[in-house]
């Protein structure tokens, strides 16, 4: 007991050391940028300075012009990720209950799983015009893969035994599906669901930077065409802190459903 | 009751037509344990899911009571098989509810009747715990409350404690013993292992080499309560020991032979 709770004020300090010195180093970060500048070392026409940042920063959020922004790329991604999960797991699901039609299909999701996204975006802006659903479809070309994959590796590398077990004790095929197949194909899901959220956004901003009239990524183009690095990097810092709180509860929720899985030694 | 018709079980495989199990035929009657036991190779495993309804045979006849085994599971079996089959995502007691779940039982009668199957195994506490949180040997014991708590007439099982180490397995070949004097199903059970085969049966079977065969059948005359320790020391387990393994070695030579050989 006593060695346990020695262990845990041990974990407690180096978390507290880990934190700090992250701080720091960040800090360390900042300041050596902002004298860095101040003294003419840096450029900062092309690096801007932290101060100047958190000034334009503070402007964007106090005068309300980030907002529509940002809700601008959240609802793309947000919406591209509901159809690209919903689409990838329907058909993952269908493609692995069916081998003949995956087998037909097999090829051309090589291809297009294949084909760089960013080529298709100037597709998608043509087809689609530079509204929400250009990149809605941006986003669901990258997300509807990963889960796609994921939903047919689950449901058809399911270990066999456990098959098995369930069949012998008197399971149906619902029986199966509920107790075995789906949360077998809900850990793969889980597990790349992290990296889609990532791919989200970039497809929305990839989507944005090509041909948009708002979103973040119009931001960073748009400060890009008027040789303005400072809104530049406004921009990706804000998004920086967007995807950050994004992963960060994403991560939480994947904590609260793999409970049961072994933590790696 | 098991009865075993003249089975035989040939697989496709690239190399050509592969017999696992040839003209295969014997009885298990109601409410006995008999072991079936033979070298590697020998198709023991392949019986077992014949039985189970799992792979369908390729010529002869399985029937488990009055009921021919044809096209699927047939009710009121258990198979406990050799590596683990515990839901991973699934705690012990869910696990060992599963089976009265999937028979649509009232939560609360089957929440009970889980519970109390997990003190049976001598595994009460560890209800909420997941499989990759317990050792192998109470994996073990869950699986065999899993088995156990639907009452199957028919108990198939496959090396089921192989894996564990000696200490290990003696104790739950007891246990196994214990339950089984209350359940009195009817066991098959499969090892390669003679010392177990003795010590756990009323009747132990010794099949050939691959493409299995039966070989030989002894019925054990060892008086129950047994203890699956302290029985190896009487004497009619040694001299039944010697008898069947003579049957036995050749076999297991011949096994050996033919792996080295490849």
């Amino acid at each position: 007991m006593k060695s346990r709770r020695a262990t845990h004020a041990r974990r407690a300090s180096e978390r507290l050391r880990l934190t700090v010195g992250r701080a720091l180093l960040l800090a360390a970060i900042v300041v050596a940028w902002e004298l860095g500048a101040r003294a003419g070392v840096i450029d900062p026409y092309f690096v801007s300075r932290p101060s100047r940042l958190a000034q334009t920063m503070a402007g964007w959020f106090a005068g309300g012009f980030i907002y529509p922004h940002i809700w601008a790329t959240v609802q793309e991604a947000v919406i591209g990720l509901a159809v690209g999960i919903v689409g990838g797991v329907l058909v993952g699901m269908v493609f692995a209950f069916f081998p003949f039609l995956s087998g037909l299909f097999h090829p051309l999701i090589v291809v297009f799983n294949a084909t760089p996204r960013i080529a298709l975006a100037p597709l998608f802006i043509v087809w689609l015009g530079i509204g929400l659903t250009s990149k809605v479809a941006m986003v669901v070309s990258l997300v509807f893969f990963i889960i796609f994959f994921s939903t047919y590796a689950g449901l058809r590398d399911v270990d066999v035994n456990l098959i098995n077990h369930v069949r012998v004790m008197g399971g149906t095929r619902r029986d199966l599906m509920r107790h075995v197949l789906l949360p077998s194909a809900l850990t793969w899901i889980f597990a790349s669901l992290r990296a889609c959220v990532g791919f989200a956004v970039i497809g929305a901003i990839i989507g944005e930077y090509l041909g948009a009239d708002r979103g973040i990524g119009w931001i960073v183009q748009y400060g890009e065409s008027m040789f303005d690095s400072n809104m530049v990097i406004a921009g990706l810092l804000v998004l920086m802190v967007f995807v950050a709180t994004l992963d960060g509860s994403l991560g939480w929720l994947e904590r609260r459903f793999s409970h049961w899985k072994q933590k790696p030694l | 009751m098991i009865t075993v018709e003249r089975v035989t079980q040939t697989f496709e495989t690239p190399a050509g037509e592969f017999t696992a199990v040839r003209d295969v035929s014997f009885r298990v009657s109601a409410g006995r344990f008999v072991s079936l036991v033979g070298p590697s190779g020998c198709g023991k495993t392949t019986l077992l899911g014949m039985i189970a309804g799992l792979l369908p045979v390729s010529a002869g006849r399985i029937v488990l009571g009055d009921r021919p085994v044809s096209g699927g599971v047939p009710p009121d079996i258990g198979y406990l098989f050799q590596r683990d089959a515990l839901l991973p995502w699934k705690t012990a007691l869910q696990n060992v509810a599963l089976p009265l779940t999937i028979r649509g039982r009232p939560a609360g009668e089957t929440r009970a009747r889980a519970v109390e199957w997990l003190r049976r195994v001598g595994l009460a506490g560890f209800e909420s715990y997941y499989p990759h949180q317990l050792s192998g040997g109470m994996r073990k014991r869950v699986s065999l409350a899993t088995t156990l708590i639907y009452g199957p007439s028919v108990l198939l099982m496959d090396e089921p404690f192989s894996a564990l180490d000696v200490q290990t397995r003696n104790l739950m070949e007891n246990e196994l013993l214990e339950l089984w004097a209350e359940t009195r199903n009817t066991v098959l059970f499969i090892t390669h292992d003679l010392e177990e085969a003795i010590a756990l049966s009323d009747e132990v079977i010794v099949l050939t080499a691959g493409p299995g065969r039966v070989k030989a059948s002894y019925p054990i005359p060892l008086p129950r309560p047994r203890n699956v320790i302290e029985i190896r020391f009487r004497e009619e387990f040694t001299r039944l020991y010697e008898q069947i393994w003579k049957d036995l070695r050749d076999e297991v030579q011949a096994s050996y032979a033919r792996a080295t050989r490849l």
